[in-house]
Formats: C-alpha cells, structure tokens, sequence
C-alpha cells in the first residue's frame, strides 16, 4: 500500500524540514525554559551538597540563613559542639557582595568560614587551580565564573584579598557566584561597622557592637545518633530553629524557587501552547494547500482513513522532528546562558510525550478539514 | 447477453427548498452500453456535471434509479453507504484536466486506485505498466507528473482511470483544455478504450467537433435527457 504521508513529505521535503527546524527552535526553548528550573534545583543544592551537614542551626523562629535572615553568637558553635550525639561543628556566614573587577562590580555570595574549623564548604572536585584558605585574614577563593585569576588582589571593605584558589560550579541558590573568605574577615565585613558608624553609636550611648556573630552553626551527627533527637534536643534547650539536611534542602528548592519555578512553569505552558497552535496551523496551511488532491483522492474512491492517516502520520512526523532539532538546538545554546542550565534526558522524554499529543490534537484540524472536502470540488477546474 | 452499463430512470435533482428550489434535471432515463462511448451535451448550466456527479456516486439525486451494471445503487436513496467503494470499484475519472497527485509519480498514480482495492502491489503495478505501455508512456513511469508534459499527463490520467479495470468511465470536458488534433487523438483513443477495455464512457463535451467520434448523443433538454444520433463525419475529421 503507498504510503501517503512519506510520498507527500518526499515531495516537498526542504520545506517540510524547514518548517520543522521553525518549531524546534520554538520546542528547544521550552527544553532550555526546563533546563533553567533543573539549573535552579542544582543551585540552589549546591552549597548544602558541597557542606554536607546533617543539622543548620539558627536564630529562633527563623527560616535562615538562606530563606530568612538569622544572627547568632558564635560561641553557639562550642556550645553545639559539647551536645550529645555531634560529631562536628562549624560557624558560618552568608552574604551577598560585589567585587570590583576591570570589567565592572561582579555580584558575588560571600561564605565566611573557619580555615581551621571542623567543616570545610569547598568541595575538593570543584576547587580546579590553587588551594582553600589557610590563613585567617586576607585570602579569598573565588569560582570561576567571577573571571578572577589566582594572586589577583581585590579590594574589599578596608581591606585587599589576594585569590588563592579557584573553583568551578559553586553558585548559591540565587546563581551568584561563590567566593569563600576566612570567618573573621567574613564577619568584619558583615557585623563591624565603620569608625564613623561607630563614633556615631558611642556619641548616642549605644555600646560597640559586638562581631563575633555568625549566621549559622552547621553540625555533623555522630553515626548511630538519630538526626532528628538531636535536633529536638538542640531545639528544646538551647532555643534555636534547627532544620535537617533535608528539610533545609526543601526551604531552599520548595520556598525559596517556588515562584520563580512557577514563573518558568507558566512560560513552558505557553510555550507549548504556542508550539501546538504553530504546528496546528502548518497542518491546516498545508491540508489547505491539497484540498484538491484531496477532493480527488476522495472522487476516485480513496477512502478518508487513509488520507487521514496521511495528515495525522504528517503532523506526528512534524513533531517528532520538531521535537529533535528542537534538542539540537537546545543542546547547542545552553552553554551560552549565564545561569545554569541542566538539561536532562527525563524532560526530554516527558516533551516528547507532550508533542507527541500536541501534534495529535493539532492534526484534527487538518482532518476536520478532510472529512469536510466535497469530492465535487474535483470537478470544474 | 446483457450490455448495458449504465441505466437512468426518472432521474431528478433539484437544488435548495420552497420558493429557492432549482430543478436541474427533472426525469431523466437513459441507458449506456459497455463497449459505447457517448457524448453528453447541453448549455452551460444545464447540468450535465450534475448528471455525471450522479451517475459518477458523487451527488445525491432527489429521485429516481441508477444501474451500475447489475447492481442498482439508487432508488430514491443510496442502497449502500458504500458510493465512494463503488467509485472505486465500478467507475473511472476523466477530468478537464489531468488532477494527477502531484506528490505521487505516474506508476503510483495508477496504481492508487487498485492498491486501495487490495490489489497486491505486484499485480497493480504489472497492469498499470501494461496500461502505461498502451499510452506509450511506459518510459514515464517513475516521473513525476510535474516532468512531464501536459498530452503525456493526460494519458497518465486516463490511465489511472482505467487501472481499477472499471464498468463505466466518466470523462468531464477531457479535451477542453487541449487543441483540436490532441483533442481528436483523446477522443479516438477513449473510443478504442471503451471496445477494447469493454466499458461504456460517458463524455461531457461543449466541442462539437468531438461528436461524429462517439457513437451516440446524449442531450439534456428541457431538464431531460435525449439520445440522438451522432452527426456525419466533420471535414477536419
């Protein structure tokens, strides 16, 4: 039996893959709309990956570091670690910073931690030039996105920070860049207030504010401890909030991406909406095209299965192809974003299966226009 | 032996309803032999596509009988919800023009019809070259219908006509669009077509020149049908 569909295809194929090619550029966004929500999920986990700690413990009645933000003394490190049932902790500080460069400020999320404390947040794969911190003052490891070289000196606050290493794909859940710096300069740079501030301060009889504060205690459980007891027991007598390795990890991707995630959500939506409404309207431009083919075929006595088969078996091609030169696309462009993008073969597969139906759906157009020919359109020029 | 092909009775059709209604053809009877080729004539509007539609399954009439063959197809309804089967089956198409599908070359072209039929794709494509053979085409049949020429697509499409080995054919103005000698060569060879594929054809025609061709007149007067004999021989004949 011929094949209608693949003889039609044959016939004008440049055109039939162009248009394709015009689709999947419109599909390869929606997959790289997809890649930049997987890119936020690995983000926003990368720190917490990174640190690999069972307990964040903060301020009371607060959801920090990250989602809120949370001020403790540090000596609440000493204090956690004497707890039955720790194995490690470590204080540490988060903030945002830009840092002058050549080309302009780069936007940076500064993490303060101890050189020489239990728990170190640069992953040793990640660091690719250089080495961690080893001094208290003065270091800075830098990821390399910042465009820093190692030696190069940057000015901050009051003072000059040399880069002594550099690391790749450390960003924090914004998809700022990570630099590290020592504790105690991470924490001048966030709690001390400048010699005017402080003069002001003492002339309106408010005492120096202390600096030894920190943002977060972090700890490692012993094994055979119970995460969850030692939380309830940090949280029942020393009154802080303390969340989990996982529940911080839902704060992080189902808080605080929440309505970003939305916002992408609702562009892929119409993305496909309009990918569906494109190809629908192909398919009936190009049914529009044969309606005298089909008026004859269904003259001479071609039944309209077969000439549907041909629209559906068409529109569904035009998907599929749609679908991968779309992936093409997708997989060529996504390296040139700013921001993470993953692409994973799971979302892939899942748009497929939305193409899929999308062209099915899109193609009863093109077959409400068959089932509509008159065969006497055949006749009369 | 039985010849008929084609047998009309009290045929009708009118268009629109009440005050809007339009009688197109109002009783019309007639009969086609296998083997005859018969021009069918009238003014412009007159209904003759009307009548061929009819015949051809395609139209609904309002009333009356049609034979195709043995089998009666209509008798104030459909007898079978089957008409584009019997399109298929029974009836070949001649159109003004060619209507090959541009997308298909001419062997596919022929051999559409019987592939659809449940013809194996062997056999269809052995009678469609014999076909193409007897059109002296042969050596077109894996072109494309936009390479060849507008007289060889003609052929093709006559072809394709024949390739369901049809009871009737019906041709609508097959030469209107082509000059008096392939005109004349058209209608000879539909001639020749209907004795030796024994089948009857009815041909829709406004050139009068095409007349002393056929074997016999069909006329549609006065919403009727008239059978007339085919005038004597034309000097460009």
């Amino acid at each position: 039996m011929i094949n209608l569909a693949q003889k039609e295809i044959a016939h004008t194929f440049g055109k039939f893959i162009v248009t394709a090619m015009g689709v999947g550029m419109l599909l390869g966004i929606v997959l790289i709309m997809i890649g930049v929500y997987r890119g936020m999920l690995v983000d926003a986990q990368a720190l917490l990956d990174d640190m690999d700690v069972d307990l964040w413990i903060v301020q009371e009645n607060t959801l920090g570091p990250f989602a809120e933000s949370s001020r403790i003394h540090e000596d609440m490190r000493d204090t956690i670690k004497v707890i039955d049932g720790i194995k490690e902790s470590a204080g540490f500080t988060f903030q945002n910073l830009q840092l002058p460069s050549k080309s302009g400020a780069v936007r940076v999320f500064a993490v303060g931690y101890d050189p020489y404390g239990d728990i170190n947040p640069i992953n040793p794969k990640r660091l690719i030039a250089g080495r961690v911190l080893q001094r208290d003052h003065y270091e800075m490891v830098v990821t390399d996105k910042t465009a820093f070289q190692l030696n190069d000196k940057i000015p901050l606050g009051r003072d000059i920070y040399t880069v002594v290493g550099i690391t790749h794909g450390t960003v924090s859940s914004g998809g700022d860049p990570l630099v590290y710096v020592s504790l105690k300069d991470a924490q001048e740079l966030q709690f001390l207030y400048s010699n005017a501030r402080t003069r002001n301060d003492r002339a309106r009889g408010i005492a120096s504010t202390n600096s030894h504060m920190i943002n977060t205690v972090v700890a490692r459980v012993r094994s055979g401890y119970d995460i969850d007891s030692v939380a309830n027991d940090i949280r029942r007598f020393k009154h802080k909030a303390v969340f989990t390795a996982t529940q911080e990890k839902t704060l992080l991707t189902k808080n605080l991406i929440k309505m970003a995630s939305k916002q992408i959500g609702m562009f892929t939506v119409i993305l496909v909406l309009v990918s569906t409404i494109i190809i629908a309207l192909i398919i009936y431009t190009m049914t529009l095209e044969k309606m005298k083919e089909i008026a004859i075929m269904k003259l001479i006595g071609i039944p309209n299965s077969m000439i549907v088969k041909m629209i559906v078996q068409e529109t569904l091609l035009m998907g599929v192809l749609a679908f991968i030169s779309g992936n093409i696309f997708a997989h060529l462009i996504y390296t040139k974003f700013p921001k993470r993008v993953v692409l994973e073969a799971p979302d892939a597969f899942m748009l497929f299966i939305v193409v899929v139906l999308a062209s099915i759906l899109a193609s009863f157009v093109g077959v409400k226009k068959v089932l509509s020919a008159d065969p006497a359109e055949a006749i009369g020029g | 032996m039985n010849r008929q092909s084609i047998k009309v009775e009290n045929l009708v059709k009118n268009f629109g309803k009440g005050d809007s209604l339009v009688e197109v053809i109002n009783g019309a009877s007639f009969e086609v032999n296998k083997g005859e080729l018969v021009a069918l004539i009238a003014p412009s509007g007159a209904g003759k596509t009307t009548l061929l539609m009819m015949i051809g399954c395609v139209e609904e009439p309002t009333s009356g009988t049609i034979w195709l063959g043995d089998e009666k197809v209509y008798e104030n309804r459909w007898l079978t919800k089957e008409t584009r089967k019997i399109r298929r089956e029974k009836i070949g198409f001649i159109f003004q023009a060619h209507y090959l599908i541009p997308f298909l070359n001419i062997l596919e072209n022929v051999t559409l019809v019987p592939q659809t039929n449940g013809v194996s794709k062997k056999e269809s494509e052995a009678f469609a070259r014999e076909l193409l053979d007897y059109f002296d085409i042969e050596d077109k049949a894996e072109s494309m219908p936009s390479s060849l020429s507008g007289g060889q697509n003609q052929r093709a499409a006559i072809a394709r006509a024949l390739a369901n080995k049809p009871q009737i054919i019906l041709a609508d103005e097959p030469t209107a669009a082509l000059d008096l000698k392939r005109s004349v060569d058209v209608v000879k060879m539909l001639k020749k077509i209907a004795l030796d594929q024994d089948v009857a054809i009815i041909m829709v025609t406004h050139d009068e020149a095409m007349l002393p061709l056929c074997d016999r007149i069909l006329k549609i007067e006065n919403k009727k049908v008239v059978s007339t004999e085919v005038p004597k021989k034309s000097h460009i004949l």
